[in-house]
């Protein structure tokens, strides 16, 4: 088992870096989907396949580079001189974190209310057990936005649908007056409207379940989004949210951020169907035999521990 | 089983379940209204079903607004369209169904077999056509191969094989159909599946013994809908490009854009769960074909291999025709087709939120492994009965009751 993984990784790794090769140069931008009118209805036409290309699913703030998602305490005692943790540890450069100059707007600052930013801080050191990325769970709004996976949006006269290749969701913003559904939602519910060549999208009906980075930064189902789409060029929009959230935030605080046309002639939406991908991470610990074990000799079997933190009903409710 | 759906996706369900049923009686004479086919010429014409930039307009919310089973059901053989009193007759029989008790001995570990009573179910008043396949003419699905049937036998054996040491087989009930009852485990319960498992089995070593529908992955296609919560398409439209969002088997939705510029399939080296499905109109119909699946799918015994040709019409202002041909030599003796008839709903009354989703409350998954492991320990410690006697994976017991066939 260990073997074929460690193989398999090796092509899986050569095989990626082969295809960014192809992909680099078959780039154009006159083809393909970009063939689109420019226009739908007289509005701008933002239909095509677009992609964050940013650090901010790691960090919406500013962040220095790190060795690793998930790190511990090396030789010296201090911070800075910590070394990756069992989870990344075999990933080498791979698995760690590259720094950002943040995509927060004005000083930088996430506004939280002292108890709240408690609780991020808390998120933080429990992140492989609390975000709900790591599960392939909804990634709500704007996270999908900047996830490092491509999005295509379809855009008509009267909706503009957007769908995400994580975990293959959506949403649609209703160009209409569209009440809310009687519940609240993990992706929100979007109504837009026209600001001459803006597009202004008001989101709301969340729960609280979903974050904005893998930080920890989080929100109350009181949040409430402005999103605003302005084309920078054919190829880049300017995404830039306003996020109110009384329950957790003192004020409210922006980010902006290009999203850019993915410009391949052939780009299209693959199935990223994360629901299997995680059944190792989260029941791997019921099966009968075990397949994540222990070192063996000078073999790395990686060992997750996880400390389930108090208040996750999922383990809470199955635990019993 | 049951918990994982009464605790994550009860709701959905109850909430579609409602919906339908509030609207029979206006379905039961929407259903009286000419054939698509005598529309499908006025629609040509009608520029209201083009969008603003003068592509057929396929956009809305769309669902089937009648019960049609899929397969001919063998007392109506040779007959396409049920009389309207063989109509009124389903309905009552199948209106009684619904309000049955399909709960076997209570207490029994059988009993939770019944627990999906009408409050989960979506019947909707029986359509005209005696058969969603209009191809072949008899309705049916054609023959399987003689290596489909092998392949067919070899799994239905394994996981009859895995009940027979339990009191489903001991009391004969229909989940045990065509095995034997034997107390003695057999000892194919350490072998894997004949091949890559995609549903229910009485055994729960690990996720890939659950079926897709319990790992939440049973969306897929073709999508033709069940009883249970049944199936919506959300379409938008820009020019050059589509999105159709299946909200479908209670959360297991699924988000599927066409790829409309004429590019050639993926590589075949690519496989998805979805497929790849690939565009591109004739006429006023837009024409689909996907391949590409991955050997993880199974549709009736169709997996990597699977061919689906897809055309879709709009037919009037609140009708679309749907029409899939559906390939595989290596399954199928010949390709076969199914049409549905899709009715628009109301914008507001029908918006799809795509969620609750399956994953995010799936309790029950977790909790059959759990059980399973608990199950094993008590037994090692003489505390419980032998696992290998107790059939944790029978579910839906009396569906071979419904006058149009099970779903």
């Amino acid at each position: 088992m260990r073997k074929r993984f460690s193989g398999s990784m090796i092509t899986v790794a050569i095989a990626a870096a082969a295809l960014g090769a192809v992909v680099s140069v078959s780039v154009t931008r006159t083809v393909g989907q970009a063939a689109r009118p420019a226009r739908v209805g007289g509005k701008p036409n933002f239909s095509g396949i677009w992609q964050a290309n940013n650090e901010a699913n790691w960090d919406l703030q500013a962040h220095e580079a790190r060795a690793g998602a998930v790190m511990q305490q090396g030789s010296y005692p201090y911070a800075y001189a910590q070394v990756p943790a069992a989870p990344v540890l075999a990933l080498g450069a791979v698995g760690g974190v590259p720094g950002s100059l943040g995509v927060v707007q004005g000083d930088g600052q996430i506004p939280y209310k002292p108890e709240a930013l408690a609780i991020k801080k808390e998120n933080a050191d429990h992140w492989i057990d609390r975000d709900p990325e790591i599960k392939c769970y909804l990634p709500g709004i704007p996270r999908a936005m900047y996830l490092p996976y491509p999005f295509e949006i379809t855009q008509s006269t009267n909706e503009i649908h957007m769908a995400y290749e994580f975990t293959s969701t959506a949403r649609t913003i209703h160009l209409y007056k569209a009440e809310g559904p009687p519940d609240d939602t993990w992706m929100g519910h979007s109504v837009g409207r026209w600001e001459g060549d803006t597009l202004v999208v008001d989101v709301t009906n969340f729960n609280d379940r979903t974050w904005f980075d893998r930080a920890g930064n989080f929100h109350s189902d009181a949040l409430h989004l402005v999103e605003r789409f302005t084309a920078i060029s054919a190829d880049v929009i300017r995404y830039e949210v306003t996020i109110e959230d009384p329950k957790v935030f003192t004020r409210a605080w922006r980010i902006a951020m290009p999203l850019y046309r993915r410009a391949e002639p052939n780009m299209q939406l693959l199935d990223y169907r994360c629901t299997e991908f995680v059944e190792e991470f989260m029941f791997g610990n019921l099966r009968k035999q075990q397949l994540v074990k222990h070192w063996e000799g000078e073999t790395l079997a990686i060992d997750i521990t996880r400390k389930v933190p108090p208040g996750d009903r999922f383990y809470e409710w199955y635990g019993k | 089983m049951r918990t994982r759906f009464l605790e994550s996706i009860g709701v959905a369900a109850a909430i579609v379940a409602v919906t339908v049923l509030l609207k029979l009686a206006p379905v039961a004479v929407a259903g009286q209204a000419p054939a698509p086919s005598a529309t499908a010429a006025a629609a040509k014409a009608d520029p209201a079903l083009k969008t603003a930039w003068g592509e057929p307009d396929l956009q809305g919310i769309w669902t089937y607004d009648s019960d049609t089973p899929l397969q001919r059901p063998a007392r109506f053989a040779n007959k396409e369209f049920f009389t309207d009193q063989e109509r009124a007759q389903l309905d009552k029989e199948r209106a009684a169904l619904l309000s049955r008790d399909k709960r076997v001995e209570r207490g029994t570990e059988l009993d939770v077999a019944g627990a999906y009573n009408a409050v989960f179910l979506s019947f909707k008043p029986t359509g005209r056509r005696t058969s969603l396949i209009v191809e072949p003419p008899n309705g049916r699905i054609p023959p399987l191969t003689p290596e489909a049937q092998k392949a067919a036998a070899a799994d239905r054996e394994f996981r009859l094989a895995l009940l027979q040491a339990t009191q489903t087989c001991k009391t004969q009930s229909v989940a045990c159909a065509g095995g034997k009852y034997d107390p003695k485990p057999s000892p194919r319960r350490a072998e894997l599946p004949p091949r890559y498992n995609t549903g229910r089995m009485n055994r729960h070593d690990g996720p890939e013994d659950g079926a897709l529908g319990d790992r939440c992955m049973s969306g897929g296609l073709p999508d033709f809908g069940t009883a249970f919560g049944g199936s919506f398409r959300r379409i938008v439209q820009t020019p050059g490009g589509i999105s159709m969002f299946y909200d479908t088997g209670q959360g297991q939705g699924w988000q599927r854009n066409i790829v409309m510029n004429g590019s050639p399939h993926l590589l075949s080296t690519i496989r998805q769960w979805w497929g790849d499905s690939r565009g591109h109109w004739e006429g006023n119909t837009l024409v689909i074909d996907v391949t590409n699946f991955s050997p993880k799918t199974d549709y009736l015994g169709s997996r990597e291999n699977l061919h689906l040709v897809e055309r879709w019409t709009r037919t009037g202002p609140s009708t679309l025709e749907y029409t899939v041909t559906i390939e595989d030599p290596t399954v199928w003796t010949r390709p076969w087709t199914v049409k549905q008839d899709f009715r628009k709903q109301s914008d507001q009354a029908n918006r799809i939120y795509y969620e609750p989703r399956c994953h995010e409350g799936n309790y029950a998954f977790p909790s059959l492994m759990l059980a399973a492991r608990l199950e094993e320990l008590a037994f090692a410690e003489g505390r419980g009965p032998d696992p290998a006697t107790k059939d944790n994976a029978t579910d839906f017991v009396g569906v071979e009751d419904n006058p149009l066939g099970g779903f």
